[in-house]
């Protein structure tokens, strides 16, 4: 538990550090993006503005696309750019490059498209409710005994909406692709979570009009929470397209506002929940789950963000009886893509609203209903994979404990009985499988490189990008703890495809406690190799041999085993777990609810860095407090947001003070942490709120607008 | 329009389109790279820099309204004594994460500290009330900021 | 877009006398920028004035204190004079905008831009603000509260500009003060309601009471009826549906992206009841 300092604090702080849209190379020229306004329609006719010398911009369509028009992705049915038919607001119709950034703004800005409209289904609840907008395979996890519900049973039928949620990393979108013609080179610098996605994604687009994309990252990625895991493959498509046919660098940074339009946010979602619980032994007995997911225009990566909330859509608890359904809606709206807990947190946000509904309704105290049907060893997951461990539970009872929940819970009912304004306190609890879905990570097949120079300088290669969550302070300080080499020679190198394997995508929670937890093992594996005691004086000693290069696989453990088509099996091998309690005070003038503190407790295995996983859980707990107070990007009637004025994010006023701590640290190896802290906190505001003031709101977030609606109607 | 201003402790003279952001002319004549668009539109902090010693997000100023005037950006700031200092706590704090807020949060506490300094955290919270950070929770900038005025 | 910077008052009106363009006076920029970028202002011509000293500063002019209309909101936060005399209006722009923000911000900019939202009208409309407005051959002094004329509109000649804001100096004294801006967020917030209040009672009526409401009209105003029917009246002569009806009449909130009608119409009322209350 080392508090090993970052490598690149320091030049984030002076500036020095380069982020997408400082770099430039000689002659590079400028794109953007001229996308659709429509929903859905064809093109009519396209009037760029006159009074511009149109032979200085470099235009690119669909049509200019030497390879394929698709987006490599686990569904590949989204092209780069449109093809015939506009199918969503946001999708890209033209690239457009030219010397002067400010000048082609303009150019766009007045750039005219006719459209002949076509019906489109914009609205998230009418997109959810049909069943008609199905598209893709729909999952079922099915571990029903068949019997009939016991007519004594406490029976509970409610459906939970959630928003999409914007990023906002603090960097917007950005690309540079500088083509080589004279090695066929297409060489990419990228702001992005997953290096080899944008090849892949320039080597769709480019076709054999190239020999190879190379791509490297920024220095600096400010910020990505998922919203740059698929969407720059798209981005780098295009850009390399414009380079293609300008022969000229092309950058494209994108502006805010249109960041926030085209780009991928969460998932909202729909879920149903019926359940039957004995009113004696205050058991849940059986369960019925429909998961909904409106998932854009295209599929795109939505499958797996469908598959992993259907895996955490139980919760933690253990249900004899459970039925799960998932499915994806279509709208044409832009793809919804990754965002820190990939489905968990709409499924968090319903099933712990669930529990606290049950529990009212069964007048018993909501962590003690909690505590009566949590995961304990022996129970089982709906896929039948083992607990093995009672730590949810253990997470559950230290933020109860020291949170003084009990004793919050009197004075605050005392309190509300002479005051207009309420005070409340809620419980949430969840949970996220380390590493890729099932048989993910065997798919993989993660490499890693490590070189050893000359003067005992370790440099590891890995594909995975740090984007803010201080990956490459903490994977090398897990390979440089594990054989004592000083910090200082040992470093992470920028991710680049021509000089790194490729360890996967920097995304699932899997770059510690997958590649991070390989490279210690490959230290121990190097140390055995060569048998040193000291590597620096090994490599004085033993000149010759260096530089040397070292290579290692990952090797998933033998018992995840997961059959994909009837969802049964270990679907995950190590499982991260969080407990919360949040206190909030509620204004009755202007129905605002105000955070005033949130305690959390997560077992994330092995703390491998203190500061760094304290500030990743605190920032995660952030945002996934604001995804159930405040955040929303689409409202019925009025339509989606279009920059930071709108989308208000968290300021420094507005947080109530945020309490971690990380319990099972003396775990042998470092689970998940990335997304965890994003999974839970959302439902423990929604149950803070009834607490307050005995209201069930069941549709996220919880602006005032809402609560009013809500109060008024009672 | 010729613009006469100081940067980061030197004279300097460009001529510029009056209306041009102050910016750009930053990050494009300048090459000074550390200060960030975010939004463009006032609303994150990224950009921010000290025009006479006030912290101002150099996104909505434009270049006419500098003629004259002192500019210190993350770069100059970290040149001075508290620059450091403060470097020095963040980064003791663990609390960088991306970074692309962080000369806009440096800047503006460094305008703090130098300005007011009490280590109260009501305070600190709202001199930092304009800049956005999406990663940190901002708690670790608090307690960075705290520190500094303690050592200061 | 042309753009003029004039040496001094003189050069300021010689322009703006001259020609009857459609044109915009460079303060802070904080509104005109954002407008230029989405487009709203285009081919527009734009003046600076943020250096001429005549517009700018604060000063107590017999019973007056008067702020220049290019006067910094950070100016007015820091200001000894202000917090002398107007305690009240300088704590509410507390919460204008964001620290970065009130250094750039202007006050008469703020009232020119003419946004319903605009943070310092509702306060400076409690505390009978006039404002000074100058043309090369006239000044004349205008009620605040006679300023606007409709969204964005006001009784301003494209020759004219505001010089400064005249404000009481008692405006405050001897007053319960009330301000509320309820928004999304505490800092960087646009408000979706304000109340600015001010309330003396005696002998348990309310003898005086001013009230102004933002965000919820096309542009912020007094709200004549609400306050003409409380003054002289006790809490216990208050008939608060009377109150919601005149209220009715007085404000006509809209639903958009950030906030429906009837909450802000009901925020309103609770404010009010509170404000009364307290
Ligand atoms: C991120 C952000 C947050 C904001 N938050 C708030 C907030 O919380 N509350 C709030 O009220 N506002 C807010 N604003 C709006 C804006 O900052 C204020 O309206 C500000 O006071 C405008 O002043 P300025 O000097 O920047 O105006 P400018 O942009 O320079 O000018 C605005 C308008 O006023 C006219 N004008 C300026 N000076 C004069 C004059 N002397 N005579 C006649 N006309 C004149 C100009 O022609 C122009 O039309 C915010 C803006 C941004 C970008
Ligand atoms: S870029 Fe200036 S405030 Fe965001
Ligand atoms: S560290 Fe990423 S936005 Fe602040």
């Amino acid at each position: 538990m080392k508090c090993v300092r970052k490598f690149d604090a320091r030049p984030k702080l002076d500036g020095s550090w380069k982020f997408i849209d400082d770099y430039s190379y000689p002659e590079m020229i400028h794109g953007q993006l001229l996308y659709s306004k429509c929903h859905h329609g064809y093109i009519k006719k396209i009037n760029f503005p006159e009074n511009y010398d149109l032979s200085e911009f470099t235009i690119v369509s669909s049509k200019d696309i030497p390879g394929e028009n698709i987006v490599p992705e686990p569904v590949c049915d989204q092209p780069f750019m449109m093809d015939k038919e506009v199918m969503h607001y946001g999708q890209g119709i033209l690239g457009i490059a030219h010397p002067d950034r400010k000048l082609l703004l303009k150019f766009i800005k007045e750039t005219k498209i006719e459209y002949e409209e076509l019906p489109a289904i914009t609205d998230i609840k009418e997109c959810l409710n049909n069943p008609d907008n199905v598209f893709g395979r729909e999952l079922t996890i099915d571990h029903r005994t068949g019997k009939k519900p016991d007519p004594h049973w406490d029976h509970h039928h409610k459906i939970y909406y959630t928003p999409h949620q914007e990023q906002a990393y603090l960097e917007p979108q950005g690309m540079i692709a500088v083509w080589q013609p004279k090695d066929k080179i297409m060489f990419v610098r990228a702001t992005c979570q997953c290096p080899f996605f944008v090849k892949e994604g320039v080597e769709a687009i480019m076709g054999d009009s190239i020999k190879e994309a190379i791509i490297e990252t920024s220095e600096g990625i400010g910020g990505a929470f998922g919203g740059k895991e698929d969407f720059p493959s798209l981005l780098a498509g295009i850009t390399s397209l414009l380079s293609y046919k300008s022969g000229k660098p092309v950058k494209i940074v994108l502006e805010r506002e249109d960041d926030i339009r085209i780009t991928t946010k969460r998932h909202p979602s729909r879920i149903e929940i019926e359940t039957w619980t004995d009113p004696e032994a205050k058991k849940i007995m059986k369960i019925d789950i429909d998961y909904r997911l409106d998932a854009g225009a295209y599929q795109t990566l939505s499958p797996v963000v469908l598959a992993r909330g259907v895996l955490h859509s139980i919760s933690g608890y253990s249900i004899p009886d459970t039925f799960i359904r998932g499915r994806l809606f279509r709208s044409n709206t832009p793809s919804n893509g990754a965002f820190r807990g990939f489905g968990a947190p709409q499924a968090f946000a319903a099933m712990e609203a669930h529990i606290d509904e049950i529990a009212a309704g069964m007048n018993i105290n909501p962590y003690k209903f909690r505590k009566k049907n949590i995961f304990k060893i022996g129970d089982e997951f709906p896929t039948t994979q083992p607990i093995l461990e009672n730590h949810l539970s253990d997470c559950l009872e230290r933020v109860i404990e020291k949170s003084n929940y009990f004793q919050k819970l009197e004075e605050f009912k005392e309190w509300n009985k002479t005051h207009k304004d309420k005070k409340g306190i809620g419980i949430s609890i969840g949970y996220h499988g380390g590493g890729y879905t099932g048989n993910g990570e065997k798919v993989l097949n993660s490499e890693v490189k490590v070189v050893i120079e000359k003067d005992a300088t370790v440099k590891i290669f890995v594909a995975n990008t740090d984007m803010g969550q201080g990956a490459h302070t903490t994977l090398a300080q897990m390979f440089f703890e594990a054989i004592d080499h000083p910090r200082e020679k040992c470093l992470v190198q920028l991710p680049n495809t021509s000089k790194t394997p490729n360890s996967g995508p920097t995304v699932a929670s899997r770059t510690i406690y997958i590649i991070g937890n390989l490279l210690r093992k490959f230290a121990f594996k190097i140390k055995d190799e060569l048998e040193f005691e000291n590597l620096e004086e090994y490599v004085t000693s033993n000149q010759n041999e260096f530089p040397r290069e070292f290579r290692m696989n990952f090797v998933q453990d033998p018992s995840v085993v997961f059959d994909d088509e009837n969802y049964v099996g270990v679907a995950y091998k190590d499982y991260s777990w969080a407990a919360c309690v949040t206190e909030i005070y509620f204004l009755a003038d202007t129905y605002q609810i105000e955070l005033t503190k949130s305690w959390n407790v997560m077992d994330i295995g092995k703390v491998v860095n203190q500061k760094i996983a304290t500030g990743q859980a605190e920032g995660g707990v952030l945002q996934g407090l604001a995804y159930g107070l405040c955040e929303f990007f689409y409202k019925s009637g009025y339509g989606r947001m279009h920059g930071f004025t709108d989308y208000a994010l968290p300021t420094t006023l507005d947080l109530p003070e945020i309490d971690v701590e990380f319990i099972h640290t003396d775990s042998p190896i470092a689970k998940g942490l990335g997304e965890i802290p994003m999974d839970f906190p959302a439902p423990s505001v929604r149950n803070a709120f009834h607490n307050a003031t005995g209201i069930f709101i069941d549709e996220y977030p919880l602006v005032p607008e809402r609560i009013f609606k809500h109060l008024k109607k009672i | 329009m010729k613009i006469s201003f100081k940067l980061n402790n030197k004279n300097v003279t460009i001529d510029t389109d009056p209306m041009r952001r102050l910016l750009d002319i930053i990050r494009e004549d300048f090459h000074l790279t550390g200060t960030k668009e975010g939004c463009g539109e006032g609303e994150c902090g990224a950009c921010t820099v000290l025009l006479d010693g006030k912290p101002v997000t150099s996104c909505l100023v434009n270049a006419v309204h500098i003629d004259g005037k002192e500019v210190m950006t993350s770069e100059g700031i970290a040149q001075e004594p508290l620059g450091k200092l403060l470097i020095d706590c963040f980064d003791e704090t663990n609390a960088v994460q991306c970074g692309f807020c962080f000369p806009g949060f440096l800047v503006t506490s460094y305008h703090y500290v130098k300005t007011d300094g009490e280590k109260n955290l009501d305070k600190i919270k709202k001199a930092l009330s304009g800049n956005i950070c999406r990663c940190t929770g901002y708690q670790k900038i608090f307690e960075s900021v705290m520190m500094a005025c303690e050592r200061n | 877009m042309k753009f003029i910077r004039p040496n001094d008052m003189e050069g300021l009106f010689q322009n703006i006398e001259e020609n009857n363009d459609r044109k915009y006076f460079l303060a802070g920029g904080t509104d005109i920028n954002i407008q230029i970028k989405n487009g709203t202002i285009k081919d527009a011509e734009i003046i600076y004035i943020k250096h001429l000293k005549e517009l700018n500063g604060i000063q107590i002019e017999k019973d007056d204190i008067v702020i220049g209309a290019t006067t910094n909101i950070s100016d007015i936060l820091n200001s000894k004079i202000i917090k002398e005399n107007l305690p009240f209006f300088q704590r509410s722009l507390e919460s204008f905008a964001s620290p970065l923000l009130q250094t750039s911000a202007t006050i008469g900019g703020n009232i020119a831009n003419g946004s319903p939202t605009a943070d310092v009208v509702p306060l400076l409309l409690v505390l009978d603000a006039k404002l000074e407005i100058v043309s090369k051959s006239q000044i004349r002094i205008i009620e605040l509260t006679n300023f606007f004329t409709g969204y964005k509109t006001n009784i301003m000649k494209a020759n004219e500009l505001i010089r400064s804001i005249i404000i009481p100096k008692k405006a405050e004294n001897g007053f319960d003060t009330f301000f509320e801006k309820v928004g999304s967020r505490k800092s960087l917030m646009i408000s979706k309601i304000s109340l600015a209040g001010l309330k003396n009672i005696s002998h348990n009526k309310f003898t005086t009471i001013k009230l102004a409401a933002g965000s919820l009209n096309e542009y912020p105003r007094r709200l004549y009826k609400i306050e003409e029917y409380l003054t002289d009246k006790s809490l216990l002569e208050i008939d608060f549906l009377k109150v919601e009806e005149l209220l009715n009449e007085e404000i006509t909130p809209i639903t958009d992206l950030r906030s429906d009608k009837e909450y802000r119409y009901h925020v309103c009322v609770n404010l009010i009841r509170t404000f009364l209350n307290e």
